[in-house]
């Protein structure tokens, strides 16, 4: 489980919260907080109050991957096959093992035409793929997205989602404006001006947000 | 002159990057051009040339009657030149005061740009996009880092954004704007699909929700979220 208890970060205040392992979805309006939560289980801040842990540990001593809705803020080498294997090479693997490693993950997502190109060269969506692949590449224990999807159409975050369940995170926690993908996840929780408003199971949170526009087209007729 | 007279031509239009080839023969006319694609397909070189921000290596880009023009690039930071809003809204040659209110951010003109959030700076661009007057506007990826409620907003905004063309490329799969003209790029080949309703069964990368609807034969009036409800109604009844 992640626990968060009396946690107080910028505008975020979440008294008591409980994430189960697997998929959870983040959602909410722009500034609501759902960035700032998202940092803190990667570790990249500090709450100014508050505890979580991850399994009982604290963010930043479990193997983490984050893919920022920004890809090219993370971005740290110019060549797609070297971003995709920079968390390889930080953990000291051996060259042949990295490159090898790396060609696999980008066959398998398709992405093998790719491998030699300049990042800045590809379209945002191609972006956003290449950092699913290096968040993804060392499997990491939890795993942290950002608003990735907004730059991928449905049939490419449907290879996206593969590649990421093969990596087989304890837990992956995301933010989304696709409410359809939120519907996918198997925990919800909605953010509003910092605090949690609902979460629970999918059906229970967008029962409780129904006639807001954070819910999913035709939900309880389309789907 | 007129809108009426306003058109973008791509003549035999082809790009090559490698062994990727992009392709385009097309009339662009005056409303509103939904581009969708998948990943890679040729959607930001579409819009790259269509602005003229780049020169396709062979055939030609006809702009007729287009005295202004601009492109709306998918991360707003890269359009960031001012150190405060302020001074970005004057860099966009509009009122900051106006550019500030209609994006929610008044008051906040000495704020630097770089503190707001990814959506606050999105709607600030298309804030002061909208204080213009574009004869061909290029809005790529225009929804992406909006919330729900800025998705529906920038739809309603879209249609009075121009008189002129306005092409939208996009993945978005929830909140569209009333479209006038349906594209498609398949593997770097653009496909003209028609006029919306019409064009919506030949959409191969349709919102999953447009899909059901037409395969129910609920074929909506157009992509807005009040013609996809009003189709939703028909399917129920």
């Amino acid at each position: 489980m992640i626990q968060i208890g009396d946690l107080s970060c910028r505008t975020l205040d979440i008294p008591d919260l409980i994430i189960p392992p697997g998929s959870t979805a983040l959602i909410g309006p722009n500034g609501s907080g759902k960035t700032t939560l998202l940092r803190l289980l990667a570790g990249l801040i500090s709450p100014d109050r508050g505890t979580i842990t991850i399994g009982g540990l604290v963010p930043g001593s479990c193997r983490v991957g984050f893919v920022n809705e920004y890809p090219d803020r993370n971005a740290l080498f110019s060549r797609v096959a070297d971003e995709i294997a920079a968390p390889l090479r930080f953990a000291r693997f051996p060259c042949a093992e990295v490159s090898r490693k790396a060609e696999a993950c980008a066959e398998d997502a398709g992405l093998s035409h790719l491998i030699n190109r300049r990042l800045h060269t590809l379209s945002g969506g191609e972006k956003a793929l290449v950092a699913v692949l290096a968040a993804t590449i060392h499997r990491p224990d939890v795993l942290i997205l950002d608003e990735f999807d907004s730059h991928l159409d449905e049939q490419t975050l449907d290879a996206a989602e593969q590649v990421i369940r093969a990596s087989g995170p304890g837990y992956i926690v995301r933010c989304t404006q696709n409410m359809d993908v939120a519907g996918r996840s198997g925990t919800v929780i909605a953010l509003f001006d910092g605090r949690i408003r609902v979460s629970g199971r999918p059906g229970e949170v967008f029962s409780r947000l129904a006639g807001t526009c954070y819910v999913p087209f035709g939900w309880g007729v389309l789907r | 002159m007129g809108c009426a007279a306003v058109k973008l031509i791509l003549e035999q239009v082809r790009e090559t990057r490698g062994d990727w080839q992009f392709s385009a023969d097309a009339t662009f006319l005056p409303g509103i051009h939904l581009v969708t694609g998948r990943v890679g397909s040729g959607k930001s070189t579409l819009a790259e040339i269509a602005a003229g921000m780049l020169s396709p290596g062979s055939g030609r880009v006809l702009r007729e009657g287009i005295s202004s023009g601009t492109l709306s690039l998918q991360y707003p930071e890269y359009h960031v030149t001012g150190a405060t809003l302020a001074k970005e809204a004057a860099s966009y040659g509009v009122s900051p005061e106006e550019a500030l209110e209609n994006a929610g951010l008044s008051g906040r003109g000495e704020d630097d740009p770089f503190i707001l959030s990814r959506g606050e700076l999105k709607r600030f661009h298309l804030s002061c996009l909208s204080l213009r007057r574009w004869d061909l506007l290029v809005l790529d990826e225009p929804f992406s880092a909006l919330d729900c409620r800025g998705k529906k907003r920038e739809c309603e905004r879209i249609p009075a954004l121009s008189p002129g063309i306005v092409l939208v490329c996009t993945h978005e799969q929830q909140h569209l704007p009333r479209t006038d003209f349906l594209w498609e790029m398949r593997d770097g080949n653009l496909h003209a699909l028609g006029k919306v309703p019409d064009a919506l069964p030949f959409w191969q990368t349709a919102p999953k929700t447009v899909r059901t609807l037409v395969s129910q034969g609920c074929v909506p009036a157009n992509l807005t979220d009040r013609d996809l409800e009003e189709a939703l109604c028909r399917m129920r009844d």
